[in-house]
């Protein structure tokens, strides 16, 4: 008797296992059958995790100037009214967009997504996209020096002095790859958790500067830590923001459309006047 | 499993390998030498085992390979490029070597060990004084132990790390966060460690005790040369076993900023977007805990032998 229940038992998952498959298979036939007008309300509608709403993603906190108030629905902060943006180019109003909680941490893991798209300051870059798909730029990146005022590097920040300091910057940002190419520094950098971990170094003098975007590094120094200052920021190089898809999602055609569309017609500039302009006019540096 | 040896059946001439010191195997009616994996049973419990062992086995891979999202799986933990990039290392490409990040969890638990073991005797010895005049002290360990023993390491590791340095003391706030994480580790592992000391000095017989004193002793030298060689062989096992446990913890340190295994795992998953570094990691701490694991279960099986023997050793 126990036998024959392992058995079935067995039979049971090799049919579930089965029917996994053919959906999975099912679904992408589908996604292929009707290229044309994808991105109609009709065609998104079936692209949607959940129906009817705009799943959005974002890690806690959300910082500003990408959010503001730790509230990403208010549609206020650059990322939060980007993301309504593109949301009422693809036909849904601010009613039917549905905010999510991922950490970034989590964002590229394997298996389905819970949620349409991701905006959390990720940098798009070719080995990531092996792992999901990106959206076209958002906003392009570049990246600046926080330190407190009165330590050597405010003044002393040449490129070959640059090298003498100890960085600080947080996890799976691509500041590190940024630190090591372009500082080049003799000590190894210290790499935290979360952006608080990083900001609690510097103020504890464990690290002589944090590095990251230049929004970020000015609301920190205006509004976050006491007596620190942006030392300045490094010319671009090439790197961007972009909306975080799963692989394979056919949605991402849309919201690019969308963003080029919001780009064309000056929307993007605008929210960046609005939400970022205070926080680029700050020093180049040399690198 | 080859049972060549006969490990079930009674060895003849037991009785004399006992007296001349030598293990017994097969003494007080138990299959061969302490309990197995596989108690014994012949050829066809081998075969019967092997192909049980087979089909569980062959079982789980099969699910694991024809689950829907195998490939990715496959490619997101298991890539053999990806794992090979992480163990050397790209600081250019915003990753660290995984292999030479292991290398900090080494040296800090070789660190952290001995310090715990200095340590714990300490707070344990304390425990069990009894003189009056050590009252207080006394309290502070029973109140120490009920401390780090009930808070979570991370939060210690966190406290120490973050707090220490913006104390901004004169040398103390200033050590590399290695230092942070080992006091960190030293302070939660020996509210556990003193415990088993204390089961150790309680283990061995209030008149070992007696018979030391009355040699005249003082109560330290009874302590010394009598109590604790004693109390001490009884803890090893469950020592290292909190060393082993301690060895997978070092890995808490990483939330300091200290580029240790699992923070240069996690560096490079993030970077690249694939967790094949941990697998790397994975891998790393256990070539580092599985010896350790299996000297434990010599040394509690010499012990064994040795008690079984007639309890001269």
């Amino acid at each position: 008797m126990r036998r024959i229940m392992i058995a079935a038992a067995a039979a049971a998952i090799g049919t579930s296992l089965a029917a996994c498959g053919s959906a999975g298979s099912g679904g992408s036939s589908a996604a292929t059958a009707s290229p044309v007008n994808i991105c109609s309300q009709a065609g998104i509608g079936k692209l949607l995790y959940q129906p009817g709403v705009l799943t959005v993603a974002t890690d806690k906190p959300a910082y500003p100037p990408w959010f503001i108030g730790n509230n990403p629905s208010n549609g206020k902060g650059y990322e939060s009214a980007v993301a309504y943006a593109v949301a009422k180019q693809l036909g849904f109003d601010s009613s039917h967009v549905k905010w999510v909680y991922e950490p970034f941490n989590n964002s590229y893991a394997p298996g389905p997504k819970k949620f349409d798209f991701d905006i959390n300051e990720i940098s798009a870059t070719p080995q990531r996209a092996q792992a999901v798909w990106f959206s076209a730029s958002y906003y392009d990146v570049q990246q600046a020096l926080v330190a407190l005022a009165g330590t050597p590097i405010v003044t002393q920040h040449q490129p070959f002095q640059l090298r003498r300091y100890v960085y600080g910057d947080q996890v799976g940002t691509t500041s590190l790859a940024f630190i090591n190419t372009v500082i080049q520094p003799k000590k190894q950098p210290k790499v935290y958790n979360t952006l608080n971990d990083v900001k609690q170094a510097l103020k504890t003098h464990q690290i002589a500067a944090l590095v990251t975007d230049t929004p970020t590094a000015a609301f920190i120094s205006s509004s976050e830590i006491n007596g620190s200052v942006v030392v300045g920021q490094f010319k671009s190089t090439g790197e961007h923001y972009g909306l975080l898809f799963s692989k394979g999602n056919p949605l991402v055609t849309c919201v690019n459309q969308a963003l080029a569309t919001l780009s064309s017609n000056g929307t993007l500039k605008k929210l960046q006047k609005k939400y970022l302009h205070s926080y680029l006019s700050i020093p180049a540096l040399k690198s | 499993m080859g049972d060549s040896e006969g490990g079930g059946q009674p060895v003849p001439g037991a009785p004399l390998a006992g007296l001349s010191g030598s293990p017994t195997p097969g003494s007080f009616g138990t299959t061969g030498r302490g309990p197995r994996l596989l108690a014994g049973g012949g050829r066809r419990a081998t075969a019967v085992s092997t192909a049980s062992t087979l089909i569980v086995v062959g079982a789980l891979v099969a699910i694991f390979l024809l689950a829907p999202g195998s490939a990715d799986v496959r490619h997101t933990f298991f890539d053999p490029q990806d794992m090979w990039q992480s163990f050397i290392g790209n600081p250019k490409a915003g990753y660290y070597s995984v292999g030479a990040a292991i290398w900090l969890n080494i040296r800090m638990f070789c660190v952290a060990e001995v310090l715990i073991l200095a340590f714990s005797l300490v707070i344990a010895l304390v425990r069990q004084s009894t003189s009056p005049v050590l009252f207080p002290l006394r309290v502070l360990g029973v109140i120490y132990v009920d401390f780090f023993r009930g808070v979570p390491l991370l939060l210690v590791i966190l406290a120490i790390g973050f707090g220490v340095p913006a104390l901004n003391l004169p040398v103390v706030s200033h050590q590399p966060l290695p230092v942070y994480g080992v006091t960190a580790l030293v302070l939660s592992y020996s509210a556990y460690v003193s415990e088993v000391y204390r089961a150790g000095l309680n283990s061995v017989h209030r008149s070992q005790v007696a018979a030391a004193r009355s040699l005249g002793l003082s109560h330290p030298a009874a302590m010394r040369y009598v109590i604790l060689p004693q109390a001490v062989r009884n803890i090893i096992p469950p020592l290292l076993n909190d060393f082993i446990s301690l060895q997978k913890d070092t890995a808490l340190v990483g939330v300091l900023g200290a580029i240790e295994a699992n923070n240069a795992a996690q560096i490079y998953g993030s970077t690249v977007f694939n967790y094949s570094s941990f697998t790397v990691a994975a891998i790393l701490f256990l070539l580092l805990t599985i010896p350790l694991a299996r000297f434990t279960d010599h040394l509690i099986e010499r012990d064994r032998r040795r008690r079984l023997a007639g309890g001269t050793a």
